[in-house]
């Protein structure tokens, strides 16, 4: 009995001293590696430095402030890796080839609009989980991650070459910002997002002008998936149709007011939440395409899909998904533009 | 002539219990050696590999520090971490399977695997990017604790019996999954990709602040399990057996349960759902060295540090340069090597 006591007491002391230690021991290194980090970033400098003492602008050191703090960058980089498919999408639109890539989410391992321009990049990964030995190895002066993706790694990051974060992966316009400034590309930047306006005003008079009282018209960006349908109330397609003028169902408008960026459908009775004067709609998982197919069948075919606006104006379009959801850049958003134009049959 | 039978038994038994011992100590050092080529190795591999003398060299300070990133950076502190959330799970599921006396137990049965994953996928969808992500490690342990904590009172009836255990934990188990399940399908893509990506186990991106977090969990409660060692092997014969041998059995019960979901939670929370590991590993040390549990805990230990540090080395480097969950091998890894020892003891 006593025996058993002790035991009971050693167990309780020795887990709470496990706690105690381990407490200290998740305090004690994050210092020692900021302090890592600092001085390695700062051995970068140094050697960026004397590395560019031709053109004195060059050697100029930039603080960008992003999604997880700031970093200090000299001069411009020249071996960019980068870590999303916005990214890679805004360097190449930026003008600058990475020397390191995620592989991508369709049409593997480059999405095809991106093939020409990024011929012979290596891969470091999936965007998931890039591999940092192989970042480490392609000796980067720049890394542009995303702090929804890498945010357990911004450390490790940080210690092979100054790391930038964008907050998520699908703003496209933060993501030429932070890129223009990390790149040393501001002009190129404001360039960029200024056409990107242009052609937006553009668009908007050209289609108010076309529909008349019809404008603005609601639409839903609509996605089949093997086992469930999904609405796209926000994220990448639906902040670009936003800004075209683009409205939504009062549904729609509720959810995106809570911060729901995809809505999923697992019940056809659901189906009346898709309604919207234009559907666009694409089908995912090429790897089983034959279940996206049947979903999307069973669910064109049910009554109530027959009852919806778009249905029953003719109005449902079928998108490319590496455009309109996957891409998350620059260049994706002026190619779904382009899209837009030619649906809408309006003069580019 | 009495007196001789008795000290001829007596030699015999002893006789038993030294080769038993003698088998015992040759299979843990032969795993230990095991241990170090696999430590070495895995140290080597990788998308640059590296000779293992040079490994040797740097690990004893004699190295060039050529390579120190990559060794001491990215390989060392994720290679430890693997292995001592293995080492921790497998003792887990050996203490459990002790408890429960049902060799299908792990610690998944007393609910640490799905508060863990409860609390870590909450987590992820919504407090990630308000909350620092070194969060996340300390969220799983509590869920961990919580759920444990929750299944062992519901058990509760003038003491807890293993069958009401196994049936109360599987129960909540199923509850914590459907909540875990509502939470991932009731949120974004984005967020959903890393909730999936948790619940697979990776060691991805280990720091040596989680190395210096773990370790004291492992290096105090493995040992301490070993005074355990008596009771649980009288525990294992029977609620009756082991009160009339003395042993106060409620007491001895919770001691090891709170050891055994004070190790799983902690490797859990650092691996996330590396689930299978507790389940075999204590199956194949039984296989190993028998039933004593002494002995036990250490091959057991060893067999789980092995199991998850040689899946994470394979899926590192199986597909470069993609960088796989170490998850989605561990049971690729630990299933046959169990069928196998399944296999030569039936044809023994």
């Amino acid at each position: 009995m006593f025996k058993s006591k002790k035991l009971m007491a050693v167990t309780a002391f020795v887990l709470m001293f496990a706690l105690i230690i381990s407490g200290c021991g998740a305090s004690q290194p994050e210092e020692q590696s900021n302090q890592q980090q600092e001085q390695n970033s700062g051995g970068n400098e140094s050697q960026a430095g004397s590395g560019n003492n031709a053109e004195s602008q060059e050697n100029q050191e930039r603080v960008i402030e992003h999604a997880m703090g700031t970093t200090k960058i000299t001069g411009t980089p020249q071996r960019v890796v980068t870590l999303y498919q916005g990214a890679t999408d805004v360097a190449v639109a930026l003008g600058v080839k990475p020397v390191g890539i995620v592989e991508s989410w369709a049409e593997l391992p480059v999405y095809e609009y991106l093939k020409a321009d990024l011929d012979g990049v290596p891969l470091v990964g999936e965007e998931t989980q890039p591999n940092l030995e192989e970042i480490a190895k392609l000796k980067p002066d720049l890394i542009i991650a995303s702090k929804l993706r890498h945010e357990e790694v911004y450390e490790q990051l940080s210690q092979i070459a100054p790391t930038v974060t964008h907050e998520t992966v699908f703003k496209f316009k933060d993501t030429v910002q932070l890129m223009g400034q990390a790149l040393n590309k501001e002009a190129e930047a404001t360039k960029l997002l200024a056409g990107w306006d242009t052609r937006v005003a553009d668009f908007k008079q050209k289609i108010a002008a076309k529909l008349g009282d019809q404008w603005p018209i609601e639409t839903s960006v609509l996605n089949f998936r093997a086992d469930h349908a999904r609405i796209y109330v926000t994220g990448y397609a639906g902040d670009i149709l936003h800004e075209l003028g683009f409205v939504q169902s009062e549904y729609q408008q509720e959810e995106a007011a809570k911060g729901t960026v995809v809505v999923k459908l697992t019940d056809k009775e659901s189906i009346p939440s898709m309604n919207g004067d234009v559907f666009f709609v694409f089908l995912s998982d090429p790897s089983n395409e034959e279940a996206v197919q049947k979903t999307y069948e069973e669910w064109t075919n049910h009554p109530l899909w027959q009852s919806l606006d778009a249905v029953k104006a003719n109005q449902v379009y079928q998108i490319d998904e590496v455009v309109w959801n996957l891409g998350g850049g620059y260049k994706s958003a002026h190619l779904m533009l382009d899209q837009l134009y030619e649906h809408f049959e309006l003069e580019k | 002539m009495s007196n001789d039978i008795q000290h001829k038994h007596f030699t015999r038994s002893e006789m038993v219990s030294e080769l038993l011992r003698k088998k015992a100590l040759t299979v843990i050092f032969t795993l230990i050696l095991l241990s170090a080529i696999l430590f070495i190795a895995g140290l080597s591999a990788g998308s640059t590999v590296l000779n293992p003398l040079d490994v040797v060299k740097h690990l004893t300070g004699a190295g060039s520090g050529e390579h120190n990133f990559v060794i001491h950076t990215l390989r060392l502190p994720r290679m430890l971490l693997a292995m001592l959330a293995g080492a921790a799970l497998g003792v887990a599921g050996l203490i459990m399977q002790g408890v429960v006396r049902n060799p299908l137990g792990s610690p998944d049965i007393i609910g640490v695997t799905g508060g863990a994953s409860f609390a870590a996928v909450f987590f992820l969808t919504r407090l990630a990017g308000s909350v620092s992500i070194k969060w996340l490690p300390i969220a799983a342990i509590v869920g961990a604790a919580a759920v444990s904590a929750l299944i062992y009172a519901l058990a509760w009836r003038k003491g807890v019996t293993p069958v009401r255990l196994v049936l109360v934990g599987i129960g909540l188990s199923a509850c914590t999954g459907a909540l875990t399940t509502m939470m991932i399908v009731l949120n974004d893509e984005y967020s959903t990709t890393r909730a999936y990506l948790w619940m697979t186990g990776s060691v991805y991106g280990a720091k040596w602040s989680d190395v210096y977090s773990l370790l004291p969990w492992v290096a105090l409660l493995v040992p301490l399990s070993l005074l355990f060692a008596k009771s649980a092997n009288v525990l294992e014969t029977g609620d009756e057996t082991a009160a009339g041998l003395g042993v106060r059995i409620q007491l001895h019960r919770i001691g090891m349960l709170t050891i055994s979901v004070a190790l799983a939670g902690a490797a859990v929370a650092f691996a996330g759902g590396i689930g299978f590991v507790g389940l075999i590993a204590p199956h194949i040390a039984r296989k190993l060295v028998g039933r004593a549990f002494g002995y036990l805990v250490p091959v057991s230990a060893l067999i789980g540090s092995m199991m998850v540090a040689l899946a994470d080395v394979v899926a590192r480097t199986a597909f470069l340069p993609l960088d796989i969950p170490a998850g989605v091998f561990v049971s690729g890894i630990g299933a046959p090597f169990f069928i196998y020892l399944l296999y030569r003891s039936r044809h023994q």
